[in-house]
């Protein structure tokens, strides 16, 4: 770089000095030789608009993060767990319906069975989450089921995981969401008929909160997991109390419940029930997915962050199932606006309509919207994973200004919003779809860790293994009976979307490693230096400033320059031919006359007339279009300006041995652009 | 009331090379003036001899220099202080930091020392810091390196 230099006077003639400029210093920062760093100041936007736009993005998102900043990022165990858990958490406030709706086929004597059911899925989830424990430790770049299948089956067990895994977290947004605005109806019945408006405020805040990246959206979202958390083990700690104590008053069922029915209690309707209520597993794995947001050490803080969200989620899950059941709690019919399984218990322990009563269905409504954000931070994670290994756009990798995965962040939000639209914020419409993925991506994490303990055969590794295998086989189980029992409900379209999803990654993954391999150079190869010939065709539309630097440009390039005037009046070339000779000698003008009026079909074919006209025995020289653009000042310029220049450019794009180089010409006064001309050192010789 | 304590200086200029010894200074003067808020300058200055003129394009082009003043600038970045790097080219070097720091009113010249023995065993002062010394009409504090590890 060239700085100015400044003398300064010393205090004897030979003490002088010269202070030296370095322009750099305000963009970059020279860190070894050649090696520059970028400075804040190098991002800043040029234009008015473009620092306006930058300066509403940092309202807001807030300002952007510097890459050596994620470690300040990461996430303390607190935080993590608040993040990280408030999918599986909250699968607790509706899990237990999910069982009771189902039971309730069979009469009011099968509800009793619900604890028992409750019960086994809680062992499901000991296992699931010992499982992922190992997961942690042993994949701590995160990356989850993924990570695991492709490692220990094979690449495409790891794409179906992943094809899962994405499904199953946008499944997770829209079945929070409308979650939650039913927990809101079970208290203001109104918001029924604003639920989309409702829904859409909330998919938008939470996007806003995680682009303003992890360390934010984990202070704007730890209370209501907190409080929910706090009010829901209050619950069930009275309940159990008054169990114990045998003050249990059962419920008077409450005008929308669910007429019990009278079908046989089958293993097959029980083990509907078990499906049913393994939804409550979902979210389970976002957290091993996400190791690397832990602050160090990261496996460990993950491990534990995971089994205490288990511990949590196991006590409020069956807990609550025991209170339901001591106080006979029936299930409202659906879409009759009735209270939900989880409200009724809360309004058995605090009484409905008291403070903490509604303290709890607000923390409820809360929990639920924030379910949605364990995907927010699970799901662009993983679409960074696949981006990075190939199966999805580059761009997904990308970190945004806060060091968000702003691509999958946006499109999780989009497809989600769009899901609740199309099926009217209908929580139970949804639920089929929902828990498929999740026990695909469950089997497939369990059967490849137990492929890990036979690999690897560290101390322990049989019972390990042992557990795994087990784990595998009751989430094949819940698999096989979610698929089939929830299949005509539309968990088909799931069976479907997986495939589907997986082939579309193999066709991206496909297309990268073929432009790889078209763009690769041999490691031995060294480059030689240029011996195409090169020549240089200048569209124009007049003889101006724009054209007189275009053809100096021009002239850099190659001493073969010549001007191409497309025109549909021959006396306004004759008059530019005149004036072209006497101003611009030496390099030739060709006029084409143009009756039809076309632009550029002219002269793409003079074009290939020229290349036609090149000698065979040679090789096709490099065509260098040098477009002479005029530099637009205002967006009112760009319309009235340079149009045939971007039709031109359009059309040349991607045609073979030609080169598109745009000459920008910025507006200055007549005595500075011939002084500049004059300034050429042939002209001054 | 409680007792003011006057600031040990408003303006330092700290004299970097490169060395080792620049982050000891950059960190020390970025904790001494955050109290009060004094003024730092980081001076570098590349020697020109007498064979090229005295405003040659040389330290302009010089990437060293360039990252020497960069260092320093990081370094008090990290201390969420700010420094103004100046880059100087002068026949002498310590006669260059005394003008300097004369221009700018400085009240504290930092300089480092590298700890470094003569052909004899002799420990090496230079002379940058005995005409600091003698000629600064400021404080003049000049930090030595430590001794390198004598090798078994």
């Amino acid at each position: 770089m060239i700085g100015g230099r400044r003398p300064l006077p010393g205090r004897k003639i030979a003490d002088r000095r010269v202070r030296v400029a370095r322009p750099h210093a305000p963009y970059f920062r020279y860190t070894g030789p050649g090696q520059l760093v970028a400075r804040k100041a190098a991002s800043r936007p040029l234009t008015p608009t473009g620092r306006l736009v930058a300066k509403a993005k940092a309202i807001l998102i807030g300002r952007p993060l510097m890459s050596e900043e994620e470690i300040g990022e990461r996430l303390p165990k607190k935080k993590a767990l608040a993040i990280f858990s408030s999918d599986a958490i909250s699968s607790s406030a509706y899990a237990t319906e999910e069982i009771l709706r189902i039971l309730i086929v069979a009469g009011a004597s099968a509800l009793a069975l619900s604890v028992e059911v409750a019960l086994a899925i809680a062992l499901l989830l000991a296992v699931v989450s010992f499982s992922y424990r190992q997961v942690c430790h042993a994949y701590p770049s995160g990356g989850g089921a993924y990570v695991v299948a492709r490692e220990n089956l094979a690449p495409v067990f790891g794409l179906i995981a992943a094809a899962a895994l994405l499904i199953d977290y946008v499944m997770t947004v829209a079945v929070s969401t409308a979650s939650a605005i039913q927990q809101i109806q079970s208290v203001v019945p109104e918001a029924f008929d604003y639920r989309i408006e409702i829904a859409f405020v909330s998919i938008a805040l939470i996007t806003i909160g995680n682009l303003r990246g992890l360390r934010e959206s984990g202070n704007i979202f730890a209370v209501p997991t907190y409080l929910f958390v706090g009010l829901a083990l209050l619950i069930v700690g009275s309940g159990i109390i008054r169990i114990v104590q045998g003050a249990v008053v059962p419920l008077p069922p409450q005008p929308q419940a669910l007429v019990p029915g009278g079908e046989a209690l089958t293993i097959f309707l029980l083990l509907r029930a078990f499906a049913g209520g393994s939804v409550a597993l979902t979210g389970v794995e976002a957290i091993a997915n996400g190791v690397p947001a832990f602050k160090p050490p990261e496996s460990r803080n993950a491990a534990n962050t995971l089994t205490i969200m288990a511990v949590l989620l196991g006590v409020l899950f069956v807990g609550i199932t025991i209170v339901a059941r001591a106080y006979q709690i029936v299930p409202s019919v659906d879409g009759s606006g009735g209270p939900t399984v989880v409200a009724l218990v809360a309004s058995a322990a605090f009484g409905g309509g008291s403070p903490l009563f509604i303290a709890f269905q607000a923390a409820t409504a809360l929990i639920l919207f924030l379910a949605a954000n364990t995907s927010f931070n699970a799901f662009p994670r993983l679409a960074a994973i696949l981006a990075e290994d190939g199966y999805m756009p580059r761009q997904f990798s990308f970190r945004g200004d806060r060091l968000a995965y702003s691509w999958g962040i946006v499109l999780l939000a989009g497809i989600a919003f769009g899901l609740l639209y199309v099926f009217n914020g209908d929580t139970h419409a949804l639920i089929p779809l929902y828990s498929v993925g999740v026990f695909v991506c469950f089997t497939l994490s369990q059967v490849g860790m137990v492929r890990h303990w036979f690999r690897v055969r560290e101390a322990g590794w049989r019972w390990r293994a042992g557990v795994n295998g087990l784990g595998g086989l009751m989430t094949l189980l819940v698999l096989v009976v979610v698929a089939s029992v929830k299949f005509a409900d539309g968990a088909w379209l799931v069976i479907v979307l997986i495939p589907v999803q997986v082939a579309i990654f193999l066709f991206i993954s496909g297309q990268y490693a073929a432009a790889a391999r078209q763009l690769a150079i041999r490691p031995d190869l060294v480059v030689p230096l240029p011996h195409r010939e090169e020549r240089v065709v200048i569209p124009i539309q007049t003889l101006n400033r724009a054209v007189v630097q275009a053809i100096n440009v021009g002239r850099s390039i190659s001493d073969d320059v010549r001007a191409v005037f497309i025109s549909d009046d021959p006396e306004e070339a004759e008059e530019l031919r005149r004036r072209w000779e006497q101003q611009v000698p030496g390099v030739p003008l060709v006029i084409v006359e143009s009756p039809y009026r076309a632009l550029a079909g002219p002269f793409l074919a003079y074009l290939e007339v020229l290349d036609r006209a090149w000698p065979p025995d040679k090789e096709a020289p490099i065509t260098f279009v040098v477009l002479p653009e005029y530099v637009a000042r205002s967006w009112w310029e760009r319309i009235l300006y340079n149009q045939s220049v971007r039709r031109l450019r359009s059309v040349l794009l991607g045609r073979p041995h030609t080169v598109v180089v745009n000459v920008p010409y910025r507006r200055e006064e007549p005595e500075v652009f011939e002084q500049a001309l004059a300034a050429d050192p042939d002209e001054r010789d | 009331m409680p007792e003011t304590v006057p600031p040990l200086f408003r303006r330092a200029v700290l004299a970097v090379s490169g060395g080792p010894g620049d982050r000891t200074i950059v960190r020390l003067a970025c904790e001494l003036a955050r109290p009060h808020k004094a003024e730092l300058t980081v001076v570098h200055v590349v020697e020109i001899d007498w064979t090229l003129p005295l405003d040659a394009d040389v330290a302009s082009r010089s990437e060293e220099a360039q990252r020497v003043l960069d260092l320093a600038d990081e370094l008090a970045e990290e201390m969420h202080y700010f420094v103004e790097p100046v880059l100087l080219q002068a026949r002498d070097v310590g006669a260059a930091l005394v003008d300097e720091a004369t221009e700018r009113g400085a009240d504290l010249l930092i300089l480092s020392l590298p700890y470094r023995k003569r052909f004899g065993g002799d420990f090496a002062l230079g002379r940058t810091v005995p005409y600091v010394f003698k000629n600064a009409p400021c404080m003049v504090w000049v930090i030595r390196e430590p001794m390198p590890e004598e090798k078994p």
